[in-house]
């Protein structure tokens, strides 16, 4: 008899018999797109063989992608996250939909919130942080305000665009005057996250973190793409800004080996390639090096609330970032997608939903509406 | 008797010894529970048999001593072990565990076996026994548990050797006694000077204080500016010739500490303690890279292995064991003398009752590496000194001239009152009081 190679072993369970109730049988993605910002996400709608129908959100795919992620729910059980999350590697946006949807499923079908599903609260409410959109400072402020108005006490602020004839100094007195703005408008008590968005060098990220050491700001985002352990070290050694990274990295390895050499501050894995049962394994990691977690997220509502039920029962969440729209069209575009729309604040704030599953109801003639394809 | 006397006596006390070792018999106990022990012979004693002296423990007690809360805090009730030796010497040890008070006693009592039958001149083989033999090394219940007896051992062999524990073990370095600090609190510069002024008549040369506020692992503007202004008052209060630490309590992550310390450089702290959780000594380092001012940690650490890490990457400046945890004087000095090895320096905690902090100065007295001593006391002596003097028959842990004054009699150097003991009788275990952020999330406190 021929030897079993491991390829063949059943590492996971074979697919639910057709009378499983409770298994996956269909699968449909929207492709949908804000008018005005152009932000694209992606939004999957998973549905049971019994019509128990869950969410989950990703970031921009493809169609391609959202066949294999039918590929590979068809059949399975909502409680399978750990075979999606191996079968569905190398599509790391549609392992963060298809889980989140599951998680959706257990909650609707047990009638308990997600974050109960997930270990229960470990905080009644989650600071969020409104990531404000715009170039210049003028068309920060409006934003700024706004979403003062809305409740956010803690925002995230774009650093200007650098050319090559723009002197290293004068830029970082740029930085540091904008800094200086966004605090004058917003009043005392209020945080900035400076985002950088993977654009400097490590040297002059490093030099750009020192010099505003004193400006307390919760942390430096992104602050270069190069994510090796010596080119992190480079502004890490030199400065005690916070830095927070990771909106690319979908591998949990890569964070454990960012917080085995001290290279990270804060982990930034985003909501649109993660599920929040893998961002709850790099959050183990990091819970052992003292290190926080706030996902990066720059999709839509379903997202914000799948970051939400995550920061309730994570216990090192620090923040959730929540895309905050300039222009209005945009912004109800948001609010059209979800009823219980959970982007609004409260001193800094949003509370929990004590409602079945993620607690929002989607609006699938909005998703029809602002879709590119639906697959 | 002399103390020379009493070895002569062990030999012709043999008979009544061995008769001792044949018999198992049952021992009663302070915390109610009582065992029949499988031997009166611990396991591996009688490999000594031609080599040992004949004092042999023949009981062991633990008493837990619960304080009014209005006088100490009510998370920990003293935890004391008595031995008795078959010579009518007793000695007095300390196992006090924040919160664990029950397990403490308990694990006390789990290691009678080990204990009792014993010859209590084999303290190093007998802390070998119960940290090692144990299998499952020391977490903070067996290391408590370990250090009350270990202090213990130390006392009978300090009074059976005639000589203050202390001087086995090669001190005193500085006859004129053991530098030490007080806890204390000032929130106004006002109050920050009225406190200098009474710290410096009453001869105090140390403080240390607390951080304003709970913090998160990332923070805000607010809370840093709030937590170095603290800081700035303090030391513009003080005075520049008062040495101030501040315990940072591991409320602080690496990263919100690296960025305190480098602010507060200029004040020249005595030291800041536990600027982050302790478990990951890797973690503290990074942030331990960014300052100059000295840090310091490892009250809740447990054994010499607990200590390894941060010693061999010189990650700290100071050490701080506590006596009631780490493994009592067997495991405080080989902290001790590692730390010395490294250019690291000692300031043991202390914040539970008096027999530990008296044992702990019997180890700073006798290590040239020693910095300061810790006691939860406040420049004014208050009413739980009144207790600890009720308790001790001294004014046990108050510094003259900035230093405790050494012990001069032999072991430890004082007798526990079993009557005085009967008047706080257990009360129970209080666990350790919890704090919460903003979001009602767990904080460190």
């Amino acid at each position: 008899m021929r030897r079993k190679i491991w390829r063949d072993l059943p590492a996971f369970a074979p697919q639910a018999t057709s009378t499983d109730r409770m298994a996956i049988a269909n699968l449909h993605g929207w492709r949908v797109r804000e008018p005005v910002s152009g932000r694209r996400y992606t939004v999957l709608r998973l549905e049971t063989r019994q019509g128990l129908v869950g969410y989950g959100e990703c970031g921009p795919a493809t169609r391609a992608e959202i066949e294999e992620a039918k590929a590979a729910a068809f059949g399975r059980r909502p409680h399978e996250s750990e075979f999606i999350r191996h079968r569905l590697a190398a599509f790391p946006a549609m392992e963060a939909a298809v889980n989140n949807a599951f998680l959706d499923l257990q909650g609707r079908n047990t009638n308990t919130p997600v974050y109960q599903f997930l270990g229960g609260p470990t905080r009644f409410k989650v600071r969020v942080q409104a990531s404000l959109e715009g170039e210049k400072e003028d068309a920060l402020e409006g934003p700024l305000t706004q979403a003062f108005q809305r409740g956010y006490r803690a925002f995230s602020v774009p650093i200007p665009a650098r050319d090559s004839m723009w002197r290293m100094q004068a830029y970082v007195d740029a930085v540091r005057a904008r800094i200086a703005r966004m605090r004058s408008l917003a009043g005392p008590d209020l945080d900035f996250v400076l985002d950088a968005a993977a654009t400097l060098t490590p040297g002059d990220a490093a030099l750009l973190a020192t010099a505003l050491e004193k400006n307390h700001l919760l942390w430096l985002d992104e602050p270069t793409g190069v994510l090796t352990h010596d080119a992190l070290a480079r502004i890490t050694e030199e400065s005690v800004m916070p830095v927070g990274l990771g909106r690319f990295v979908h591998d949990i390895g890569v964070f454990q080996d960012l917080l085995r050499w001290g290279s990270i501050d804060l982990l930034r894995p985003s909501l649109g390639l993660n599920s929040i049962v893998k961002i709850r394994r790099m959050a183990a990691i990091a819970e052992t090096h003292y290190v926080a977690v706030a996902p990066y997220h720059n999709g839509g509502p379903i997202a914000t609330a799948t970051g939400i039920h995550l920061a309730a029962s994570l216990p090192n969440s620090f923040i959730q970032q929540i895309p905050f729209p300039s222009s209005e069209r945009d912004a109800a575009m948001r609010t059209e997608l979800v009823s219980g729309n959970q982007e609004v604040a409260k001193e800094g704030f949003a509370p929990l939903v004590n409602k079945p599953g993620l607690g929002i109801e989607v609006d699938e003639r909005a998703l029809d509406r602002y879709s590119e394809e639906k697959v | 008797m002399r103390r020379r006397d009493m070895f002569g006596a062990f030999g012709a006390l043999g008979a009544a010894a061995s008769a001792l070792r044949g018999a198992p018999q049952k021992f009663s106990i302070g915390c109610g529970c009582a065992f029949a022990p499988a031997s009166a012979i611990p396991p591996g004693s009688e490999a000594f048999k031609d080599v040992g002296s004949k004092l042999r423990i023949t009981n062991m007690q633990v008493f837990g001593v619960t304080l009014d809360e209005k006088i100490a805090r009510s998370d920990r009730p003293y935890v004391f072990v008595k031995l008795e030796t078959n010579q009518g010497v007793v000695g007095w040890g300390e196992a006090t565990l924040e919160g664990k008070a029950g397990a403490a006693m308990a694990c006390v009592n789990d290691l009678r076996d080990f204990v009792v039958g014993s010859d209590p001149m084999q303290s190093e083989h007998l802390y070998q026994l119960m940290y090692i033999g144990s299998f499952y090394r020391g977490g903070p219940v067996l290391g408590s548990a370990i250090s009350g007896i270990d202090q213990a051992i130390w006392d009978i062999r300090g009074k059976v050797l005639g000589m203050p524990v202390y001087e086995l073990l090669g001190g005193p370095v500085d006859p004129r006694g053991v530098r030490g600090y007080y806890h204390a609190q000032a929130w106004t510069l006002d109050a920050a000077r009225e406190l200098g002024d009474r710290t410096r008549q009453a001869g105090v040369t140390a403080l240390k204080f607390q951080l304003p506020d709970l913090l998160e692992w990332i923070e805000t503007d607010r809370k840093l500016k709030r937590a170095v202004k603290h800081m700035e008052t303090l030391r513009e209060g003080l005075g520049p010739d008062i040495d101030f630490a501040v315990d940072f309590h591991a409320r602080p992550s690496p990263t919100v500490a690296a960025i305190l310390l480098r602010e507060i450089e200029p004040l020249h702290l005595f030291f800041a303690e536990e600027i982050c959780p302790p478990e990951n000594a890797r973690a503290m380092q990074r942030a331990a890279r960014k300052s100059t001012t000295p840090l310091a940690t490892g009250e809740r650490l447990i054994a010499a292995y607990g200590f390894s890490e941060l010693i061999d990457l010189g990650i700290v400046d100071v050490l701080q064991p506590d006596i009631a945890h780490v493994g009592g004087i067997t495991a405080l000095w080989k902290v001790a003398a590692a730390a010395d090895a490294a250019g690291i320096r000692m300031a043991p905690h202390a914040c539970e009752g008096p027999v530990g902090g008296i044992a702990s100065l019997h180890v700073d007295a006798a290590i040239p590496n020693f910095l300061a001593q810790e006691i939860c006391g406040f420049v004014e002596a208050g009413e739980m000194n009144r207790v600890w003097e009720d308790l001790t028959g001294f004014p046990a842990m108050r510094m003259a001239g900035g230093r405790y004054p050494l012990p001069t009699k032999p072991g430890l150097g004082f007798e526990v009152s079993e009557a005085a003991l009967k008047r706080y009788p257990f009360q129970g275990t209080r666990p350790f009081p919890p704090a919460f952020q903003e979001d009602g999330s767990l904080a460190s406190l």
